[in-house]
């Protein structure tokens, strides 16, 4: 399942699969004027997958997004949502596709009911099954009781729900989420995560861009890192996090000692793979148990006379494996 | 239906802004109601003229026989001066004079003692001392008056020439006249004269066009032209504000989202297209009929009307569809719609609307720009013009409207590939 694009790079060919496909991108490019903002990506979602595109900002997320959504029309390559091409079929793909756009994209100036009755129009609901969708969706996003107040007037997280409803009118089959969780509260955050797995559950599949870590750990069956308009790896969390291998990493902070020497005498040790000095003075080892070495680390401070003042233990994760991977932290970028 | 849908959208949110129903329906209104009040106030009907000026008049010239002091009052007091003075005598001056000081008239007319004498000695030619004493906040009222006095002295100072021709003549025969004689026989001239001149001149024909507008009242033909500057203007506005929509709708991200529902891009601008003439249209019909109902002004024939209606939609949607066409963000809509609506709007003839000084060159100015052509059109409406004389105007508009429309399709077609 893993395939890791850039060490070594294999472009255009995507991951094996075995359920039916949603999303099918090859070779997709996009240039604006002389910049490349998406190059050569290509990818497949399964049905009923949560698939998130993790990256930092100018990494080609959003760009990538947009393609699939028919919005921007591609320099090279094809994508095939549901069997629809986005260049051949735009109007089959817009059908099958809800977008949830990164900015609040409402009308501010009209209800929340209005809005859905005028988005709900826009994808051809008419009549009773409009207004019965309406008000699921109302329901769904907990606005039945506001849904004839202005937008306006809506904090910033009914504002989000309301936005992600717009795009569940027609009960699409794929549904795109642009960054939903950006610049608001924790408590509408969550809530925002529990509906894309709520969402999922109920077989929607969903194509999620972020560049939160976290977010794309929790919710995805799958993770596509991008990063300068180039997906430079994609599988499971788990395939992911082996590729920086089986190590734990273990920062330390000692004192009374000189830490080039307790480097060298640590580095001798059976299971420490790598030793560092870092600039404040703090070591960090890459060692392939740190349940196992610990004791050991301690027991030749001691001897050194030094005093372990701070002990971090980090697992792998994908915030490693792009630092791995490109040199640079995620949110570095 | 989809067409409908984004109109109806835009409609709502439009109507729903008390600024943009402000500029489309109440600063028209309210600028045309301003020039009302300020020309003729409250009026309906025929009594659409200034106010008569309230006169008290002194006599003081207590001459036996044919007094100029009488003469000047029954002058005054004549029927035909009624609708510009109301004359009230007074048995003193002072009397008179605190009448004014209390406004409860605008001028005083003092006629002294020795009027007739004076105005009437020709060996003195001394000048007669009529004085008016006059509220100083009046301007128009007391100019009037003046007017009639220097009217009424004018005959008399006739008189006096014929008095003095008559004693010299009858001196050639022998006769001779004492001044009193010749003063009477001038005073006796100008009463006959006066009479001769309430006749209509047999040798003067005074003619004028047969009008067919019911705007022959001058307040009425002064309202409906500056109310069809104020409309013309703020139509204008409208159009380029309505369809101002697509830049906002860019910024809102709700265009971009618009763009991923099954819904065609021309389809979405037309949409928006249809909403700006729709808007124009309910804008124009609403502004005619409360202009008529509160102004009395009489637009015009209904077919004419009716033209000119919808060439000042379509042109007025073109233009603006055009002017923002060129726009990338609302930051820059105000000042290039201010901008360019004021100097075609100047330059078009419509802040200018009530003045009939205005060099003829400026009307061939007039129609280098858009509104000049609409305004030509209503002008015609507004004066009793039938289809035939709003034909060429009308179709200007028709045709530059359709052909902005066209130019702003492709840019925005274009710009949203």
């Amino acid at each position: 399942m893993l395939q890791v694009v850039t060490q070594p790079q294999v472009p255009g060919k995507a991951a094996n699969h075995n359920g039916p496909i949603a999303i099918r991108v090859e070779g997709l490019g996009k240039n604006f004027d002389k910049i490349q903002a998406v190059q050569d990506v290509s990818f497949e979602v399964e049905e009923g997958q949560i698939v998130s595109l993790l990256g930092p900002n100018g990494a080609g997320k959003t760009t990538t997004l947009s393609m699939l959504a028919c919005l921007l029309r591609p320099d090279s390559g094809d994508a095939w949502i549901m069997d629809y091409s986005i260049k051949t079929e735009a109007a089959a793909v817009k059908q099958a596709i809800g977008v949830v756009p990164q900015e609040i994209a409402l009308y501010s100036d009209l209800s929340a009911k209005e809005n859905l009755q005028f988005w709900g129009k826009m994808y051809g609901l008419r009549g009773p099954k409009l207004t019965g969708r309406v008000e699921e969706i109302l329901e769904l996003v907990g606005l039945t009781e506001r849904q004839k107040g202005p937008v306006a007037k809506f904090s910033g997280g009914m504002k989000r729900r309301l936005n992600i409803g717009v795009a569940l009118l027609h009960r699409p089959q794929v549904l795109y989420m642009d960054e939903p969780t950006v610049g608001i509260d924790p408590q509408s955050r969550r809530n925002i995560l529990d509906s894309v797995k709520k969402l999922n559950r109920e077989g929607m599949t969903v194509l999620y861009t972020t560049h939160y870590m976290e977010e794309a750990q929790e919710l995805s069956n799958r993770i596509i890192i991008m990063d300068q308009g180039k997906v430079i790896v994609q599988g499971t969390h788990q395939e992911l996090v082996k590729i920086v291998g089986e190590q734990d990493r273990i920062n330390l902070t000692v004192s009374q000692v000189v830490p080039k020497e307790i480097a060298e005498r640590w580095h001798a040790l059976e299971g420490v793979n790598r030793v560092s000095l870092n600039e404040d003075n703090s070591l960090t080892l890459l060692v392939s148990d740190s349940n196992l070495i610990l004791p050991n680390l301690f027991e030749v401070a001691t001897g050194l006379g030094a005093r372990i003042t701070s002990v971090d233990i980090q697992e792998p994760n994908l915030e490693a494996v792009f630092l791995h991977l490109t040199g640079r932290g995620l949110r570095d970028s | 239906m989809k067409i409908l849908d984004i109109a109806f959208k835009d409609m709502l949110r439009s109507f729903r802004s008390g600024f943009a129903i402000i500029m489309m329906f109440g600063l028209p209104l309210l600028i045309t109601g301003l020039f009302y009040l300020a020309f003729g106030g409250i009026i309906n009907g025929d009594n659409d003229q200034l106010a008569p000026t309230k006169v008290q008049v002194v006599n003081l010239d207590q001459t036996q026989g044919v007094a100029a002091g009488n003469s000047l009052v029954t002058f005054l007091q004549s029927q035909e001066l009624t609708k510009l003075i109301a004359v009230t005598v007074s048995p003193d001056e002072a009397s008179a004079r605190q009448a004014v000081d209390s406004q409860q008239a605008g001028v005083a007319v003092i006629i002294p003692a020795n009027f007739s004498n004076t105005i009437m000695d020709s060996a003195t030619g001394a000048a007669t001392a009529v004085t008016l004493y006059q509220d100083p906040t009046l301007r128009l009222g007391p100019q009037i008056v003046r007017e009639l006095i220097g009217h009424f002295l004018d005959h008399y100072n006739g008189s006096r020439i014929a008095g003095g021709v008559l004693a010299a003549q009858a001196g050639k025969y022998g006769v001779t006249l004492d001044n009193t004689a010749s003063q009477v026989a001038g005073l006796e001239y100008s009463q006959w004269a006066q009479t001769q001149g309430a006749q209509p001149n047999q040798l003067l024909d005074l003619q004028a066009p047969a009008s067919q507008s019911a705007n022959d009242k001058p307040l009425t033909s002064l309202i409906g032209s500056v109310m069809a500057g104020m409309m013309l203007f703020f139509v204008f506005y409208t159009g380029a504000d309505t369809a101002e929509t697509i830049v906002k709708e860019e910024e809102e991200g709700t265009l971009a989202r618009l763009f991923t529902t099954p819904t065609s891009r021309p389809l979405i601008l037309a949409g928006k297209f249809v909403s700006v003439v729709i808007t124009l249209l309910i804008q124009v019909v609403t502004l005619v009929v409360a202009s008529a109902l509160l102004f009395g002004i009489n637009w015009g024939a209904p077919l004419p009307v009716g033209f000119m209606t919808v060439g000042t939609v379509v042109l007025a949607a073109g233009f603006g569809l055009l002017l923002i066409s060129f726009v990338k963000t609302t930051r820059q809509s105000g000042p290039v719609i201010g901008g360019a609506l004021a100097i075609t709007g100047m330059l078009g003839g419509l802040m200018t609307t009530g003045f009939n000084n205005i060099p003829s060159f400026f009307a061939t100015i007039n129609l280098l720009t858009p509104q000049g052509w609409v305004l030509k059109g209503w002008t015609s409406t507004l004066g009793g013009g039938g289809v035939g004389d709003i034909i060429g105007p009308w179709l200007v508009s028709i045709v530059l409207g359709l052909a902005l429309f066209g130019v702003a399709t492709l840019i925005f077609r274009r710009r949203f590939a």
